[in-house]
């Protein structure tokens, strides 16, 4: 078990994210950064879409009950396990009683707003609907479809006995696969449906301009401010199936990115779509960051997909290769 | 508000968005089942999911080029059928207006028309269930009366209870669960819609009916 | 003889948990105990290698395998052992990494660490000489 120690949160716990029910009006949920959560997985020996705890607010305390091999990813939030210091994106051996305490996002090379803890055998909450990713609107899934709060206690999954490596890190992604334009992190966008109903100027100022992650974001969406969109005609538009990444420009003209938790279908017009590849990168952008979005191409988008893909299998070869040399 | 032909659009590398052209209409809608029904066999794609009067086919993976996909798509949906399905009749009852019903007076500001001629106007059709989406369990329904459209707010409201009844633009809809709706909400009922241990876990889907008895007016 | 053992074991364990020492060794004819303080407990170190013979001058962390020796971690701008600080056997002093995996280098002695002796970001064969420490003695 893992008993959880601080008051405050948002915590949850999240998966790579629940599929095939879209057909039920059910959403994807997920990790915010799927590349640290799966990544985290991997340097267990863990699936890796074993769940894990997605924390978005510090400081952020849990008391692990047993003997538990873990690893955080994401953020690095200058963690320490008892008196002892972490690195970052790494894998240790916990004991039975002892507190992992997960402090600021430190500065550094990346800004990041997530930390991921993710445990030998997964988190261990009953899956619904396929998954263990938490659905907030309907309360389900996850622990008991809501945030974790001060006392509780998740269970740790088996690991049938097999002992985790541990002692072992990566280079995050943020610096293997960096994108900036500005020294701004990069976001990619194919342009969507209503792209060409945005006048010309708004067009440009979208892609030339740094957006701000303002305070109203969270993984429902995130409100950006920047230049205000005009739509060239007022668009009433038919509801249809949407995804995380749409972008879509209320009349205020200040887009919204629709994130994890978005629902799965709206009928407001949508400038672009962020890539599937790219949307770690935004879903780690603090708020209070800006960020400039970099038009692509269904081409490019489809590479950075597979990209991320290669990275992430790079990373268990090179874990499975080197566990017995601990 | 009426689409010239069939457009496809991509959504990010994650989706595809198919738009069927011509007036929303039983009719089309049935067809958009028909073609879902075709898709959901083809190999890229994880989910075939209605909209109203559209298709978005989630991908399994994002397909190297699109140029077949999109060419079959197309054909699917010339040669598709109307797929007539039938289902229940579900009867809620629903008291209109009052803290139920907190956009009611901006449905009348809109339409010109009185709360009892909107809400004889609201209550009077059988409404197919054309797909579910937005949040789990929740029903967008085709068959609206357009004299009662209403567009969707400039604001959304940031929490809606479960039950809320609202119209957006030309369509109308109940919250299965509480959350952020841009919808207009013209009153309320109760109803389980969703539970995730069930199979299926939502208890409408598309081709079944609602109607709307009217329980109470508050004016 | 063994029960004796895991007697005095605990017996050593109460007594050092009652006290501020971080680490205790004993060692005898051709057998050692080593105890130390983790978290609010004391455990025992299990398979320890060899100690260091505590009067030779100097010793190295050497890399395990072919890699890029990183005196911080790369999210990092302060060095992971800065010298002339104390580290513990075991204790990581650098990194090296692999692609994308990044392995500890871990002191083989607790010591002082005296220098670096590859550059940050330098690659390592196997075997290369990394980090120089000067062992503390024993019980210290």
């Amino acid at each position: 078990m893992i008993e959880i120690l601080s008051a405050s949160a948002l915590a949850t716990v999240q998966d790579l994210g629940r599929t095939g029910a879209l057909r039920w009006g059910v959403g994807t949920s997920g990790a915010m950064d799927p590349l640290a959560l799966a990544a985290g997985n991997i340097l267990l020996g863990n699936d890796e879409g074993a769940a894990a705890i997605e924390v978005p607010v510090f400081p952020f305390q849990v008391r692990f009950a047993q003997d538990c091999a873990f690893a955080i990813t994401g953020a690095d939030v200058a963690a320490r396990l008892d008196d002892e210091a972490l690195l970052p994106w790494w894998s240790a051996p916990a004991r039975a009683g002892q507190v992992l305490q997960l402090g600021l996002p430190q500065p550094g090379p990346w800004r990041a707003s997530r930390a991921y803890l993710c445990v030998a055998g997964g988190v261990d909450v009953p899956p619904a609907l396929g998954s263990r990713s938490t659905q907030l609107r309907g309360a389900f899934g996850g622990h008991e479809g809501r945030a974790l709060r001060q006392g509780d206690s998740l269970r740790v999954g088996s690991t049938n006995g097999e002992q985790r490596t541990t002692g072992i890190g990566l280079v995050p992604p943020a610096l293997a696969l960096p994108l900036h334009v500005d020294d701004l992190p990069a976001i990619r966008v194919l342009p969507a449906a209503e792209y060409a109903n945005y006048s010309e100027a708004s067009r440009a100022a979208f892609w030339s301009e740094p957006w701000k992650i303002t305070a109203q974001s969270d993984r429902y969406g995130y409100r950006l401010s920047g230049t205000p969109l005009e739509a060239v005609s007022a668009l009433e538009m038919r509801s249809h199936g949407i995804v995380p990444g749409v972008i879509q420009v209320p009349p205020g003209g200040q887009p919204i990115v629709q994130m994890r938790d978005a629902q799965p279908s709206g009928g407001y017009p949508k400038l672009g779509t962020v890539i599937e590849a790219d949307l770690w990168r935004l879903g780690q952008a603090p708020i209070g960051s800006r960020v400039r979005f970099v038009e692509t191409n269904w081409d490019d988008a489809v590479a950075a997909l597979a990209q991320t893909r290669r990275w992430l299998d790079e990373v268990r070869r090179l874990v499975e290769l080197h566990r017995g040399s601990r | 508000m009426t689409i010239a032909r069939a457009s496809i659009s991509v959504l990010g590398t994650s989706a595809l968005l198919f738009e069927a052209p011509g007036e929303m209409a039983l009719e089309s809608q049935q067809r958009i089942w028909a073609l879902a029904r075709e898709a959901q066999g083809w190999p890229e794609v994880r989910e075939a999911v209605p909209g109203m009067n559209n298709l978005m086919l989630s991908f399994a993976s994002a397909p190297r080029t699109l140029g077949d996909l999109e060419a079959r798509l197309h054909a699917a949906w010339l040669v598709a059928k109307p797929l007539p399905l039938e289902g229940r009749v579900v009867e809620l009852p629903v008291v209109y207006g009052g803290t139920g019903g907190p956009h009611m007076g901006d449905v009348v500001a809109h339409t010109g028309m009185s709360i009892d001629e909107i809400v004889e106007r609201h209550s009077a059709p059988l409404y197919p269930v054309y797909a579910l989406g937005s949040h789990p369990g929740y029903c967008y329904l085709g068959g609206m009366d357009p004299r009662i459209a209403t567009p969707r707010r400039k604001v959304p409201v940031v929490s809606i209870p479960g039950g809320a009844v609202s119209i957006g633009g030309a369509q109308t809809g109940v919250s299965a669960s509480a959350g952020p709706s841009g919808w207009n909400t013209i009153g309320s009922t109760s109803m389980h819609f969703f539970d995730p241990a069930q199979d299926p876990p939502a208890l409408l889907r598309p081709g079944d009916s609602i109607r709307f008895r009217v329980e109470k007016v508050i004016r | 003889m063994m029960n004796s053992n895991s007697d005095r074991v605990r017996q050593l364990s109460d007594w050092l948990a009652g006290t501020d020492i971080a680490r205790l060794e004993l060692r005898g004819h051709g057998e050692s105990i080593c105890l130390r303080r983790e978290g609010g407990r004391i455990v025992v170190a299990q398979d320890e290698p060899a100690l260091v013979p505590a009067d030779a001058p100097s010793v190295t962390a050497t890399a395990a395998s072919v890699g890029v020796f990183l005196h911080r971690h790369p999210l990092r701008d302060t060095a992971i052992a800065e010298t002339g600080t104390t580290v513990c056997r075991g204790q990581t002093v650098g990194l090296l990494q692999i692609g994308a995996l990044l392995l500890p280098v871990a002191s083989p002695c607790d010591g002082v660490v005296a220098a670096m002796l590859l550059e940050h970001g330098a690659t390592a064969g196997y075997g290369e000489r990394l980090v120089e420490l000067h062992p503390l003695p024993a019980g210290a």
